[in-house]
């Protein structure tokens, strides 16, 4: 049997200043941890975005995977009032120019410092929402209140909650009972049982397979899936064929 | 050539080499959802990878109540002869029902290690009222399982964990998670400094190539397979190992020949 074509949602390039063991922080060494894995293909953002300026380390990311087929950027965004980013029409336009394939933000005092509330970013969820890019959230970032009004509120927006845990099934549930355009990224929901317990209630779609490599080996999220007691056809969707949906690939 | 690599990414249970898992659970927890806690979902998850034998200790027993943790533990190992085995679970809050639930709980020749969650208990492992919980397995000369968190944990630290083993040599201490995600630094200095320290697997963030580093800093003898199944499906740390970078031989010790030199299964 064919191996699974692997598409991971969360991977990133750039130096950290807290790495958990190793610092891998290039592209190549990103490639060096996908090829041990097995996995081919990447969205990826910048450390330097998370952790330092949004703006620069959009554009760090932009030079460093540049020449490095099967990586592709993801941009990390803030709302536009302070002048920091565009206007979000403008801020779209930047994005497909670019080839960019979904938008990270942190909001939060302690992350990036905005809110994700409408008063705040909610022109800018719109136009993500109206482009059909997928907005991604790290769950740490966010409260659960604050992913549930931003699905209510902008129903067309695709949202990726990343690093979610065996701890979240709780509130991860409810929320998927409700709102299609939710998905989940698998590095770290690593429940028993999980993936056969989520198909068998929702379906593979909410699924979407994911690393944080180079932070985290990939070789775990892959034996996660391969292991994983549902159909081949779920496999593959969870692997790359959700994600290739979602970002509106052809033949997905 | 990696004979473990094909079957890993066609999800088939490893041939070949023997899967002992030393770190693992059994049912509910008050703060998530686990889809597979009971023993037979356990079983059935490690069927599908191809784990053997789990050692497991219930999770009840260490915020509430040891007696029904280790109940339910002797009821999985006994439902389940030669694929579940026990950890006995202590708690320095309570010395003497400690010492009582080693005794019952080792009457049983399924029960093969103690298991001590210096967080979840809140006591710390320098407490006094540990000694005879450390006593008795020092007699025995048995593993003890430790839940080691590097310096987040006030009660059980890496450091703690390792002033312990140093001052019972006679025991045989695994440090749980080896100390957690960022504590692998720490724990490969403290394994190279005392020589009954054990690091295991255990773990939900998995550092790149955290394998392949404790490999080459401490050779693979003193590294034991674990998963937390139920915390966590025992599947992803399959991969983990199964495709790391170090040699077959080191892949053969870490998923259970280590563990098989030590312990009569």
């Amino acid at each position: 049997m064919d191996r699974l074509e692997y598409f991971d949602c969360n991977c990133s390039v750039g130096r950290v200043g807290r790495p958990l063991l190793l610092d891998i922080p290039d592209a190549a060494g990103l490639k060096g941890e996908m090829a041990a894995a097995g996995v081919g293909r990447a969205l990826v953002y910048h450390t330097v975005a998370r952790y330092g300026d949004p703006v620069l380390g959009n554009a760090l990311l932009m030079k460093e995977i540049a020449g490095h087929p099967g990586l592709d950027p993801v941009w990390v965004i803030l709302p536009p009032q302070t002048g920091e980013m565009p206007a979000p029409d403008k801020l779209v336009e930047d994005l497909r120019r670019g080839g960019v394939k979904a938008a990270r933000m942190y909001p939060g005092r302690s992350r990036h410092g905005f809110s994700l509330a409408d008063w705040c970013a909610g022109g800018v969820l719109e136009a993500l929402g109206a482009a059909g890019i997928p907005l991604m959230l790290e769950t740490e970032s966010v409260t659960w209140d604050e992913v549930f009004a931003v699905l209510d509120r902008h129903r067309g927006l695709p949202v990726i909650m990343t690093e979610c845990s065996y701890r979240h099934d709780r509130f991860l549930y409810p929320l998927l009972g409700r709102f299609e355009t939710l998905h989940v990224e698998m590095s770290r929901f690593l429940g028993a049982g999980v993936i056969e317990d989520l198909v068998g209630r929702f379906g593979s779609r909410p699924l979407l397979f994911g690393t944080n490599m180079p932070v985290y080996t990939g070789t775990a999220a892959v034996s996660m899936l391969t292991y994983a007691d549902i159909d081949r056809r779920d496999k593959e969707a969870i692997a790359g064929g959700n994600l290739r949906r979602l970002l509106g690939e052809a033949g997905s | 050539m990696n004979p473990f690599e094909d079957a890993i990414h066609a999800g088939l249970p490893l041939e070949g080499v023997e899967i002992i898992d030393m770190h693992a659970h059994l049912g509910p927890y008050y703060n998530m959802h686990i889809p597979a806690s009971g023993a037979g979902d356990m079983v059935r998850v490690m069927d599908r990878c191809g784990i053997r034998r789990t050692v497991v200790s219930a999770n009840v027993g260490w915020d509430t109540d040891i007696v029904l943790g280790n109940d339910m533990m002797l009821q999985a190992a006994a439902a389940h002869p030669g694929r579940l085995y026990g950890a006995c679970m202590v708690n320095g809050n309570h010395p003497e029902l400690s010492r009582d639930e080693l005794e019952r709980c080792f009457a049983r020749p399924e029960v093969l290690i103690v298991k001590i969650h210096p967080w979840g208990t809140g006591c710390r492992l320098d407490d006094r009222r540990m000694k005879g919980i450390y006593e008795f397995a020092s007699k025995r000369g048995l593993f003890v399982l430790v839940h080691t968190w590097y310096d987040g944990d006030p009660f059980g630290s890496q450091d703690l964990f390792a002033a312990t083993a140093r001052d019972y040599p006679q025991a045989r201490w695994i440090m749980g998670h080896s100390g957690g995600p960022c504590g692998s630094r720490r724990a490969v200095e403290l394994a190279a400094a005392v020589p009954n320290i054990f690091l295991d697997t255990t773990l939900s963030m998995c550092p790149a190539r955290q394998i392949e580093f404790f490999v080459k800093e401490v050779g693979p003898e003193r590294i034991l397979f674990g998963t937390d199944n139920p915390f966590i499906d025992p599947r992803p740390q399959i991969g983990r190992v199964g495709l790391a970078d170090i040699p077959l031989a080191a892949k053969i010790d870490i998923f259970g020949a280590n563990a098989r030199r030590h312990l009569a299964f």
